[in-house]
């Protein structure tokens, strides 16, 4: 008797693709998978990048030259430099990193936040550095984003090993000069609802009206420490900086380079239209004496 | 053509397919790279980084310490190949200055010597 032929139809040929398709993947991921060796900054661990701005920070320091450290800056593709560099700073005082790390940090954050200048002062020999080859320079302002009253304070109660900072070091933005010490000009109480926490905010001008940043802040209280930096925060002012307060808490604040301590410093009620009771933040504003 | 003949034929062509797609349509993305991945123009300018934060701290063993997430060969291999590639690219004279200067020094820089005592 003669076996029929037994009818299979083509569904070996589906099940060869679909094992062909799979050892495919399986090779292309992850047997040899695209080898990057030739990756751009932007692709680096967070952690990697970190190290990367604080070396274009530290390179800016020594060479203040603004345009390179903007053009290797924009290779990590962050969404806003000036921002992302302000945090790292910010994040490198609460870590209590060398205090030179955080001027760096800090300073080329203003200066991002500012723009470039025309006249820039060189102090040292590398003063004729100029964008590296693969470098295509293109200055932009960044624009502000934060609002004031999303702005608060990272107040840890960790000690700090911060020296003290008012020596002026090679910057496009006005610094203090020794021996101009800042002088209480205005404390008052500041009522706006829409902060969300009681700050002591301050504001640093040098004798000329002028902004400065990198003014390094004491605040004192029973038991803790803390140090901060105007320019931290460039959206709100170059020289502007704040400490969050805790109710209860009765603060001094005195300024790093010397000047008389704010005493008294708590967080005040204030009243708002409806008769509601909220905290209010004090506002202080330095003024360089310029004798 | 046997069965057997299409079968392979239906494999090889599915894993053209599967290799295709991983290797140029959704190859495999590394996000979190380490400096020693960077392409050599990067490298310079790192090593170049190095070179000018190291006129702020004169700290050799901070140098040393950047310059190692480079990679795994020595940190003076690092040097010479961003060196190389600097005087290659013309790159201006105070960066190679400040470069030499930071190889000279690490030329002569003894790691030993900075380990902390057991």
């Amino acid at each position: 008797m003669k076996k029929k032929p037994e009818k299979r139809g083509n569904w070996y040929l589906l099940t060869g693709l679909i094992l062909g398709v799979a050892f495919g993947l399986v090779y292309a991921w992850v047997v040899s998978p695209v080898q990057y060796v030739d990756a751009g900054p932007n692709s680096l661990r967070e952690d990697f990048k970190d190290q990367y701005r604080l070396l274009v920070a530290l390179a800016y320091l020594s060479d203040n030259n603004y345009v390179r450290a903007e053009a290797r800056l924009k290779e990590l593709k962050d969404p806003d430099i000036a921002q992302t560099l302000a945090m790292q700073a910010q994040r490198s005082l609460a870590d209590g990193k060398t205090e030179m790390e955080t001027r760096a940090l800090s300073l080329l954050a203003v200066a991002l936040g500012e723009g470039p200048t025309p006249v820039v002062t060189m102090p040292t020999a590398t003063a004729t550095v100029a964008p590296s080859p693969t470098s295509t320079p293109t200055p932009v302002v960044a624009e502000p984003t934060a609002s004031p009253a999303s702005v608060t304070e990272i107040a840890t109660q960790a000690p700090r090993t911060l020296q003290p900072t008012a020596t002026p070091l090679p910057s496009r933005t006005p610094t203090a000069t020794p021996g101009d010490p800042f002088l209480l000009e205005e404390q008052s109480l500041v009522c706006d609802p829409a902060l969300t926490a009681s700050l002591i905010q301050i504001k640093v001008y040098d004798a000329a009206g002028q902004e400065v940043p990198g003014v390094e802040a004491i605040v004192n209280w029973d038991g803790g420490e803390e140090h901060f930096f105007t320019g931290l925060k460039p959206e709100l002012g170059l020289g502007y900086a704040d400490f969050v307060m805790n109710t209860g808490v009765t603060y001094v604040l005195r300024l790093a380079d010397g000047g008389q301590p704010v005493p008294d410093l708590t967080p005040a009620e204030c009243e708002g239209e409806a008769g509601t009771r909220y905290y209010g933040s004090w506002l202080l504003v330095f003024r360089a004496s310029g004798r | 053509m046997s069965r057997w003949i299409a079968f392979f034929i239906a494999i090889a062509l599915g894993a053209a397919a599967g290799m295709l797609y991983g290797w140029v349509f959704n190859p495999v993305e590394y996000v979190d790279t380490a400096p020693n991945s960077l392409r050599l123009d990067y490298k310079t300018d790192y090593v170049l980084m190095v070179a000018e934060a190291y006129t702020l701290d004169q700290d050799v063993n901070l140098a040393a310490r950047r310059l190692a997430s480079l990679g795994d060969v020595s940190v003076s291999a690092h040097m010479d190949e961003a060196l190389a590639f600097a005087v290659q690219n013309n790159y201006p004279q105070p960066d190679l200055l400040l470069m030499r200067s930071l190889a000279e020094v690490l030329d002569s820089w003894n790691p030993n010597l900075d380990m902390p005592a057991p």
